[in-house]
Parts: structure tokens; sequence; C-alpha cells
């Protein structure tokens, strides 16, 4: 595995009018790595992946993917130059059907031309092609029905799928487990391994340590806009700062 | 017959504006009521290409389609700033500029007056003239159906796609690497180039135009159309234009309900009035019918009847409308 620098922040500062969110934050991730990010409400862990996918510009700081400088871009063109995003709120389009978010992820990379005809070739191949990656995930025989009638968990899994049929190479997970089932939640976690597995990077929001712990290499911890500590799972578990963030200095 | 086919022209020239519509309100929930406006335009560039300069037939469809065309940069930039109910507020706004114009720009339009003895196209290398009503009939369906090959293709395909996804979640949609103002820019230039094409062919077919043609109840009708065969659907939206324009027609004949009845039950109709309880009953329906049946009555009654009835399918079916909820 290549160990090259895939995203770079470089002192990444974002405030709205006086209330500064971000920090002056620096971040390195390598290429095939996974990160998860933790820290309490209002830390800022939301709104960095949004300065990071471009719904929020940043005042200050430059965020570079794989060596190219991505602050200028667009959202669409970060997108297309490899960022993935799994929203906290569901990122699916409910009112189309299963099979429609998945085929909408996979035009994105192809010629106009090839997809400009109902009929053509290329969309009968997306058919088949989503059907697979909708099998990988146990949702296939749900190819028709509606999104927006999957459950919270299904849908997870059928954003984060989606995700990878658009080919990112740099997954932002932002809280992948809220509004899952615990009995879906094993799924999704097997999908982040198989992420890993496939060499793709991801970054994870999480507020369940115990869930991220099983997966993740790094562990980032972010307060009012900081990063605070940057270290191993166990490490971080240990760590008194953490437990005094979560629940107040426990001394006094 | 000639009344026939009249009524299958309308509908041809509804067609192709009300097909239209749907695609920015149904597949991207963007309600455009600048819509009829852009029509209007469409009309007035013919009506004075076609008698200030006698400009052909194509020259002047040409002309129509491109400058409406035009006004797509104006509904984008209007979209940039302004979402949803917003953006209806901002195109309505607009669509009154327009009715402005086009009653006060008098050296150009001719204020109220209007613009009349627009000549009907001819062919001269076919040597066809329009002046017939089926030959016309022919020419609006020959554009209905290339209108409609185009259009499904654009409700069919991935622009469709992206412009339902957009309007569901605008950032997710971006997050797939979509363009997602460009979408919606080209959902309003290929619905502004059809509404210049269906208002082309009305100027042409009407002969005179004028300002109340244009106004907010015709949107109210194109929006009636949409909604009643469910936003977004293709086919949902033909069945509602030939429904709605055909349902005033029956109006038509209400003056004709005493004879009806006559013949029903055999005496006159003084006789069936005074019947105890039946008689009670039809008499004031038929009161109320032989008002409705005066002409000055007929026009504002086919307007109450559209409003009452996009009202009553909105509020049975209000997810026909706003089908996803919405979110930030």
């Amino acid at each position: 595995m290549t160990t090259e620098t895939i995203l770079s922040v470089e002192s990444l500062s974002f405030a709205v009018g006086d209330l500064q969110i971000l920090n002056d934050v620096h971040l390195h991730v390598l290429e095939g790595e996974t990160v998860g990010i933790i820290g309490p409400n209002g830390s800022g862990k939301t709104t960095l992946f949004n300065c990071l996918s471009g719904f929020n510009s940043p005042q200050k700081g430059s965020i570079a993917l794989k060596g190219r400088d991505i602050s200028p871009y667009e959202p669409h063109k970060r997108a297309i130059a490899g960022l993935g995003r799994v929203f906290q709120n569901f990122g699916i389009f409910r009112e189309m059907t299963v099979g429609e978010n998945i085929i909408l992820a996979l035009e994105s990379r192809q010629p106009i031309r090839s997809t400009f005809f109902p009929w053509s070739k290329q969309n009968r191949k997306n058919v088949a092609t989503a059907r697979e990656y909708l099998k990988q995930v146990g949702l296939e025989d749900k190819f028709g029905d509606k999104a927006g009638s999957l459950s919270g968990g299904q849908m997870r899994l059928l954003e984060i799928i989606r995700t990878l049929a658009f080919g990112a190479e740099l997954f932002l997970l932002d809280e992948p487990t809220a509004g899952v089932a615990p009995k879906l939640k094993n799924n999704v976690a097997s999908l982040i391994v198989k992420l890993q597995e496939l060499g793709k990077t991801v970054l994870i929001i999480e507020h369940d340590l115990n869930f991220i712990q099983k997966f993740c290499t790094r562990i980032i911890v972010l307060d009012q806009g900081r990063v605070v500590l940057d270290d191993a799972p166990e490490k971080v578990r240990e760590s008194r700062l953490l437990q005094e963030i979560y629940f107040g200095n426990a001394s006094e | 017959m000639e009344y026939f086919i009249h009524l299958i022209i309308i509908i041809g020239i509804y067609l192709i504006l009300a097909q239209s519509f749907n695609l920015t309100l149904g597949l991207g929930l963007l309600f455009n009521l600048a819509h009829v406006s852009v029509y209007a335009v469409g009309a007035y560039v013919t009506a004075l290409l076609a008698t200030e300069l006698g400009m052909g037939f194509f020259g002047c469809l040409v002309c129509s389609v491109l400058i409406c065309g035009l006004f797509a940069i104006i509904l984008g930039a209007i979209s940039i700033k302004l979402k949803e109910d917003y953006f209806a507020i901002g195109t309505l706004a607009f669509s009154s500029v327009i009715s402005a114009l086009l009653i006060n720009w008098k050296s150009l339009t001719h204020g109220v007056l209007g613009i009349p003895g627009i000549p009907r196209p001819e062919f001269s290398f076919l040597k066809v003239d329009f002046y017939d009503n089926i030959n016309f009939l022919v020419l609006t369906y020959v554009l209905v159906a290339i209108t409609f090959f185009m259009l499904y293709l654009f409700f069919n395909n991935f622009f469709a796609r992206t412009l339902r996804a957009q309007s569901e979640f605008r950032q997710a949609t971006k997050a797939l690497g979509k363009n997602t103002r460009l979408t919606r820019n080209m959902s309003f230039f290929i619905a502004s180039c059809f509404a210049g094409l269906a208002g082309s062919l009305y100027a042409y077919y009407i002969n005179y135009i004028d300002p109340s043609s244009f106004s907010l109840t015709e949107m109210i009708f194109v929006l009636t159309v949409v909604v009643v065969g469910k936003p977004g659907s293709f086919w949902g939206c033909v069945f509602g234009t030939v429904f709605l324009v055909l349902l005033p027609e029956p109006l038509r004949f209400t003056r004709d309900v005493p004879l009806a009845l006559e013949w029903l039950f055999g005496m006159p109709y003084p006789q069936i009035s005074a019947i105890p309880v039946l008689g009670w009953l039809i008499t004031p329906v038929v009161s109320f019918l032989l008002y409705a049946s005066r002409p000055s009555v007929l026009g504002p009654m086919r307007q109450m009847l559209y409003a009452v009835i996009l009202f009553i399918v909105v509020y049975f079916r209000r997810e026909a409308l706003f089908p996803v909820q919405r979110r930030v």
C-alpha cells in the first residue's frame, strides 16, 4: 500500500460573524488510512466536513487533495476530484427509486453523449452495475422501491454504496451510525471495512468510541474548533484530556 | 366541425406550453410563474416580425425560440439567490414587469390594442398555406411531435434524474459531482425555448394578440394542467391538458338544459318545475345553469372552475405538489 498523503489541510479557519467555528486546523491523512474524528457537539466536526466538501467557504487556509489545491473548486468539482460525502441527515433522494440513486452516481463520470438517449446501451449497463452494487449491501430486491421507504440503516448503507459507485477515493462519513438500528450497525461497520479493503481513505465523525475503535488507525479529537489530540485509538481512549472535554474536569 | 378543429389546435398549443412548464415545475420543483410571460414574449416576437418586417414562418419561429431562450438567463439569475417559494415570488414579479411592458410600451407593442393582422404561414416552395385550419392543425401537431420527442428525452435521461435530485437535496447532488446550477439553468433554457415556440404558434393561429391573453389567469390555467396531471408525470400532463381544455365546453350547452328536460319528461318546462319535490330541486339548478350560459358569465365561470379544481387537487393531494418534505 502506498503511503502518500491524500488530504492535507493547512491552517483552516472558518467563522460565522464573530463566532470562530474552526480555528487553525491542520490535518494530514495518508492514502488508505481510516481516521476517526470525535469531539463534543459544536466542536466543528461537521463544519470541517462542509469546508472540505466546499459547502462552507473558509476565511483562511488551504485544502489539497492528492497534492492538488482544491480550495478554489466548487463542491461538484471537488466531488469529481475524488471527495465522497455521506451526510448526517441521510443524503439519499427519497422520491427516487433505490436503483436510480445508484444510477445517478454512476452517470456523473460518464460522457453526456453516452446516456443522452434513454434507450442507450450505457443506460442498460448502468442498471446492471447498479444491481451489482446493491447486491453488495443486500438491497438488490429493493431496486425499484422508493428510497424513502427504506429503514434508517438501509438508507445509510445505500448512501455509502452510492458514494462508492460514484467513484470517490476519500470518504467523509458524517455519523454513519446516527439513526441506524443496532442490528444494522454491524452491516455499516462491515461496509466500512470493505472500503478499507478496497484501499479507500475514510474519515469518520462519530460519538461512539467503541464503534470506530475497531477500524480506525488514528483518532483526532476536536474541541472548540481546534485539533487537541491526534493519536492511536487506545491512547486517545486513555487520555485524560478526552475525559475532561466530554465530562468536564473530574478533579473539581 | 370547425369548432372541433379549433379545440384540437388549442390543445396542441397548450400541450407544448404545459409540458415545458412541467419540466421545471414537475422535475425541478421550480415554481417558474413567469412561464406564461415568456410565452407572451414568444407570441409578440412572432407578431412583430411577421407584421412589421414581413418575416417568414421559420424566421419568426426561430427568433421567438431563441429570444425566449435568452430569458432563461434572467430566470437563472433569480434562482441563484431565491429558492422555492421565494423563487415563485421573484418570477411573479418578473412576469409583472413583462405584463407592464406589454401594456405600456405602446410604440412597440401597441399597448392594450394589441397587434392585429398576423398573417398565417405560407410555404411557397410547397405551395401550401395555412389559412385552412386543417392544414394548420397538421403543422401544429408536427411541432407538438418534435417537442414531445425532445422533451421525452429530457424527462427520461440523466438530466431528469439530476433535476429531480437537486430539487430534493441540493448539497447531496453536488456531492455526487453534479453541477446543479447548470442543470437548473438548462431546464429554464429548454422550457423557455418551447414556451417561445408555443407563443409563436399561438400568434399565428389567433392572428391577433393583446396583453390580456397572457395574464396571470393563463398562468393559473397552465399550473392547474400540470398539477391535475401530477407534476413530473409526462403523460399525466397530456391528460391534464386535454381534460382541462375540454372541461368548460359542456358549459356552452347549458342553455339547452330545459329542452333536454322537456324531451326527457315529455311535458313543457313550467309543468316540470311545478312537480312537487322534484321540481323544487330541479328549478334552482336549471336557473343557475341558464344564468351561467350567458356569454358575459361564461368567461369568468371558466376561470373560477380552474381555480376551484386547482384548489381541490392541492387540498386533497398535497403531496402531488410538494412530494418531498423539505430539508435544509
